[in-house]
């Protein structure tokens, strides 16, 4: 089936709950764009023994998030939002070539490039509009881009498309965690729902936060995802 | 207090085969040496000074530099810098520098020490044209780490850019808010003081570049951990996070003259400043 329509005018389809169902659709882990295959830099950290149970690994994924570099890429994804819902392509494109250059290491650049890649031919798949919109952001494209994009043009809220993004990020790592270390089902659960509060504090402060702002930690995502580029065995994608 | 509002301008030509520097000016406390060339005429040796004894809140700090077409310049300093704790104000450098078509800058600063509490904020923007090469490195230590000092309070920015031709080509904007929690978490500086990054853009061929420099030490250091990567454009990038200044300092040295020997077909150096 092409280009699936939606019926808008049905009434059991609301705007708001198409908006909801628009952001499961991109925040599920099933979204077919090879999320699980990465774990920025978590399989190094297990593998030199330095994340080896539950609280090491929600103590990394909360400084990640209060410091780190998905606090950087989200408030970039939040910019792509902006500039889809003024129309701005040059912006849009703009950002893209803003967050690639912040990409820490060769590893991290290509995986928000291959899963940016995935999500851009998933979109034009599903909705003609996304076409001349995505053909403004340039090649390669990132993941993040593409998510604020989609996001902008399903009319969902920059705060709620900040925490799924958050939490669809997080969600995914604390899966690597379990396989990695290995944790139980429900310990990495327990884990997840542990980040829920600095989620909602860190979506705050990005929907806060200044162009001069834009800065990372660095330090440990970058070393942890170089040792993980030669790493000699690997579950989890370079 | 008085806070300095320093300056230094530096511009290079292409001359006849020598690098001459055309134009300097200065504002206190930013002097710069009268060059020297140890290497021969081609390459413009500068050392480039701060008169007074380290940066404190409200000092803004303003350098630039430009090498015309073909113009080579090695800048270093002589001794590093201390940014001390702030006063309530933060201090700023700004380093704006481009490089026209085939210029080569080697940028090798001594490392600054950032004083438990300081407010800092470091920018740096690097222009290259076409075939434009920069080489260069940051080395921070936080904390005087002989009197047991950390850097438990006030916050650090360093915001290292590099354009090519208008795109952003490494965009490395660090943060760390001074707190136990980015001191001591594995995430942050995991308790290592000293952290460093090295850069080389516009050399071709880095793949190659990348698994060659790789090999230059046969074991991880021993006091602090260490890595390479590319960015884009080809360009080599390696950090480090750890205790030693020497360590890094000696590997820093072995990846610039194998950098220097192998894409600039340059001597190694030791430049006398550092001795």
């Amino acid at each position: 089936m092409d280009n699936p329509t939606i019926p808008t005018n049905s009434a059991s389809l609301n705007p708001e709950t198409l908006s909801l169902l628009r952001l499961l659709q991109l925040a599920s882990p099933a979204l077919p764009v090879g999320a699980y295959s990465y774990s920025e830099g978590l399989e190094s950290l297990v593998e030199q023994k330095k994340l080896d149970n539950l609280h090491s690994l929600c103590s990394w994924l909360e400084q990640e998030l209060r410091y780190g570099a998905i606090r950087l890429e989200t408030a970039i994804l939040l910019r792509a939002y902006h500039s889809t819902k003024a129309a701005d392509g040059a912006a849009l494109s703009r950002w893209n070539a803003w967050l690639s250059a912040t990409r820490e290491t060769q590893e991290l650049r290509e995986q928000s490039w291959q899963m940016g890649g995935a999500l851009l031919r998933l979109l034009v798949g599903l909705d003609s509009q996304f076409t001349p919109l995505t053909e403004a952001v340039g090649s390669p494209c990132n993941f993040a881009i593409l998510f604020g994009l989609a996001a902008a043009t399903w009319d969902i809220s920059p705060k709620e498309t900040i925490a799924a993004y958050l939490h669809s990020w997080a969600s995914n790592l604390i899966n690597g965690g379990v396989k990695l270390i290995p944790l139980g089902q429900t310990a990495g659960q327990q884990g997840l729902t542990q980040l829920y509060p600095i989620i909602l504090q860190v979506t705050e402060e990005i929907l806060q936060l200044e162009d001069e702002d834009l800065a990372s930690c660095g330090w440990g995502l970058a070393l942890a995802s170089i040792s993980h580029e030669t790493q000699y065995s690997r579950l989890f994608r370079s | 207090m008085t806070h300095w509002q320093g300056k230094l301008e530096l511009t290079y030509a292409k001359q006849e085969g020598a690098t001459q520097m055309i134009h300097a000016l200065n504002h206190a406390p930013l002097k710069v040496q009268r060059p020297f060339y140890p290497e021969g005429e081609q390459i413009c040796h500068t050392v480039g000074l701060h008169t007074a004894g380290g940066i404190v809140g409200g000092d803004i700090l303003m350098q630039n530099l430009h090498l015309h077409p073909r113009s080579e310049v090695f800048f270093t300093t002589p001794a590093a810098s201390k940014i001390y704790r702030s006063n309530g104000q933060q201090a700023q450098q700004q380093i704006e520098i481009t490089l026209e078509e085939n210029a080569i800058l080697e940028w090798f600063p001594q490392e600054s020490i950032i004083f438990n509490g300081a407010d800092y904020c470091h920018k740096m923007r690097v222009n290259l044209a076409p075939n434009a090469v920069f080489l260069g490195w940051e080395i921070t230590r936080f904390g005087r780490t002989a009197r047991g000092e950390q850097f438990m309070s006030g916050e650090w920015r360093s915001h290292n850019e590099f354009w090519q031709q208008d795109t952003p080509v490494w965009i490395d904007r660090q943060w760390l808010p001074g707190h136990p929690e980015t001191v001591q978490s594995l995430h942050g500086l995991a308790n290592s003081p000293i952290v460093a990054s090295f850069i080389a853009l516009g050399l071709p061929n880095s793949t190659s570049l990348l698994e060659n420099a790789r090999q230059l030490w046969p074991t991880p250091p021993q006091r602090g951990e260490f890595g390479l990567t590319t960015t884009q454009n080809q360009g080599l990038l390696c950090r480090y996070r750890g205790h030693s200044l020497t360590e890094i300092k000696q590997r820093f040295v072995t990846l610039w003259h194998f950098l220097r020997q192998n894409s600039l077909s340059r001597p190694k150096l030791h430049p006398r400043v550092w001795m």
